[in-house]
């Protein structure tokens, strides 16, 4: 590689003003909101330790409020905290909450799965331009390095249907979709090559279910997954429990998944397992015209039967 | 005189080793990661990263089966593991953080069980340490007594040298006896300088005085703060050298099966849920709450240690940016 070009990866795609208009956007909205009382808890993302990161963060209180930032770290889908599988928050009362397009998508498959209230939340809308990747150098700026591979391909920059806008979206470059690269490279391969391709991931797999943790989907209070009496699938870190688990995972978020790649940027062992989340999703839209989008939609294709639903694997 | 080893012998040992019948395990690239599994050959020995997860896996694997059972015309077979069978195993280039984690770790699993399949293979294990000359942002073992450069639980140490190989110190009797063995790969170490050591950035931390705040802070709004971010996973467990809690499961099927033991995480929802369907630590706060307790309280205690060695790996893979630094920091001060 010459030096040109690592210095076209390493050019910042927005300046650092764009940072910090936004931060300063959902500080005075924060700010306001937890003054007048319209919400008890904004939740956002306040800067961590370690320079460049961000951690997700509940303010209650105008000073919190003033802590709240936005940054390249803001790496979080915040939506996971609205979810049965956090109701301390939400026994915090009504709550405001921060979100980049791909969080907003979440919120909007919440709702339609009864699991939110539009109108009981205040969403603060990110006009977003990306964040960093989970092996990115934290040090630097964002960058075509440094950018995480599902904002490569994101398409919803600019939130809708928010009650505020922080920021404004900045002019971004096109950038090449690596991720439907991927996808299209596993596709090509026979299917011995693939299993090869997911044994080799899976038989890393430690079973620590940050995956699922995650996820704002995972909300089951009983997992199937954890149950052992009777044992579902075997829980062992081995490569039958794990794969099965795989399976399980992107089976049940088939059409419901909204493409935030958490379980991806989680995965200690670098598990790439938005390729299998894109994969059922480009399933789902080719049978059922089905994707999931900005609007909630009371039921996906695999929650509901139709007479003219595809039925040709019936043999 | 101090001993010396270049690379190209180092690698040479492991082949040696290997050849020999030994198990040798070392940080190996796997994928876009480096983590400690068997080498089949020296030039498999990666030197210049922190493997992922930590060694502690040579003694206490992920995943062990404990004994299988089958049924047959006469009854139910059941087949108990032997440990006398595990193999000899030289762990290679290991991190001062991660060779520490067995000094600590040995006195819980002979405690009230002699847990045979740890002690087995500990006992069959030679650890060759290596110093650091890097360390990253998340790095903070100085910070909990520890070093860089610490030799502690190591039988071998190395430490990298500004023309290239290692100085090679001898900590224990294991380690010279694999110097007198390997005699010929090693040389004098004449003049040459050591790399200066990493400086892992980070305030010190009294750990008295964390301990004294955690013996009188069972209740605290803390536990709640991080409670409240925590997603419940298991990521700082798993990748932690000094987490050694286990789960039990009997897998298979009515004819054949086996009993294995794994790892567990006390941040997940179910690590105490009890058969009758009670909970202790019912909510993530309690979990967490444990999590700090155990490490610095409870196992100090117990047996006059802390488990943490400051490997920064939980701090690195939280998905919810919970950095233990920060939270042992904010008890310091209090």
């Amino acid at each position: 590689m010459t030096n040109t070009a690592q210095k076209l990866d390493t050019i910042p795609l927005v300046d650092s003003g764009y940072w910090s208009s936004v931060t300063e956007a959902i500080r005075t909205e924060a700010e306001r909101l937890l003054s007048s009382g319209e919400v008890t808890a904004v939740i956002g993302y306040r800067a961590g330790r370690r320079s460049g990161t961000a951690l997700p963060a509940i303010a209650t209180s105008p000073e919190q409020a003033r802590e709240l930032v936005f940054s390249p770290g803001c790496v979080n889908n915040l939506a996971l905290y609205l979810t049965k599988a956090k109701k301390d928050v939400a026994k915090k009362g009504k709550v405001a909450i921060v979100a980049k397009g791909c969080d907003l998508k979440a919120l909007a498959g919440l709702m339609g799965e009864s699991q939110l209230k539009r109108e009981e939340l205040v969403i603060i809308g990110v006009a977003c331009a990306g964040v960093y990747g989970a092996s990115a150098d934290r040090s630097l700026p964002l960058s075509e390095e440094t950018i995480a591979r599902k904002c490569r391909e994101c398409t919803v920059h600019a939130p809708e249907g928010v009650d505020l806008t922080a920021g404004s979206v900045p002019a971004l470059p096109q950038l090449s979709p690596e991720e439907a690269e991927e996808l299209a490279r596993l596709e090509a391969m026979t299917p011995r090559e693939r299993w090869a391709f997911w044994t080799e991931h899976f038989s890393r797999c430690v079973r620590c279910m940050a995956c699922r943790q995650v996820c704002p989907f995972c909300y089951c209070e009983q997992c199937y997954c954890d149950r052992n009496r009777p044992q579902g699938v075997e829980t062992s870190p081995r490569p039958a429990g794990n794969t099965a688990w795989h399976i399980v995972r992107g089976m049940h978020l088939a059409g419901r998944c909204a493409g935030c790649a958490e379980c991806e940027r989680a995965c200690p062992m670098d598990i790439p397992l938005n390729l299998l989340n894109r994969k059922m999703a480009q399933e789902l839209k080719e049978l059922y015209g089905h994707e999931a989008g900005i609007a909630p939609k009371e039921k996906g294709p695999l929650a509901e039967y139709r007479e003219d639903d595809d039925q040709s694997f019936i043999k | 005189m101090p001993k010396m080893i270049t690379e190209q012998n180092l690698r040479a040992l492991i082949d040696l080793l290997v050849k020999e019948g030994s198990r040798v395990v070392g940080p190996k690239a796997a994928g876009t990661m480096t983590l400690y599994e068997p080498l089949a050959a020296g030039e498999e020995l990666v030197l210049t990263e922190l493997p992922r997860r930590s060694a502690k896996e040579a003694f206490f694997p992920l995943c062990e089966t404990i004994l299988t059972y089958a049924k047959g015309e006469e009854g139910v077979q059941v087949n108990d593991i032997d440990p006398a069978r595990f193999p000899e195993t030289v762990l290679v280039a290991v991190r001062p953080c991660d060779a520490a984690a067995p000094g600590i770790l040995d006195a819980v699993f002979s405690w009230d069980y002699d847990d045979q399949f740890y002690q087995e293979r500990r006992k069959k294990t030679a650890i060759i340490g290596l110093a650091c000359t890097k360390a990253d942002d998340a790095c903070f073992c100085t910070a909990v007594g520890l070093s860089p450069a610490e030799t502690q639980g190591s039988d071998l140490f190395l430490t990298p040298l500004s023309g290239g190989g290692f100085r090679v110190e001898a900590v224990t009797e294991k380690g010279e006896k694999l110097l007198a063995r390997y005699s010929q790969l090693f040389g004098e170490a004449g003049s040459a300088q050591p790399l200066p050591p990493a400086e892992p950035g980070g305030e010190k931390l009294e750990l008295a005085r964390i301990k004294a705040w955690l013996d009188a802070n069972f209740e605290s709004p803390l536990w709640q703060e991080i409670a409240d971010r925590c997603a419940g996973c298991g990521a700082c467990a798993f990748l932690c050298p000094a987490c050694h809690c286990f789960d039990i499961n009997d897998e298979g099927t009515e004819a054949k099966g086996a009993r294995r033991k794994s790892w567990d995480a006390c941040g997940f929802a179910k690590f105490t849920n009890h058969a009758s369907g009670h909970n202790p630590r019912d909510a993530q706060n309690k979990r967490y709450r444990n999590r700090l307790m155990h490490k610095f309280k409870y196992y100090d205690d117990k047996f006059g240690k802390h488990l943490c060695t400051g490997c920064g790996r939980c701090v690195r893979a939280c998905p919810v940016g919970i950095d233990i630094k920060a939270v042992l920091d904010e008890i310091n001060s209090k």
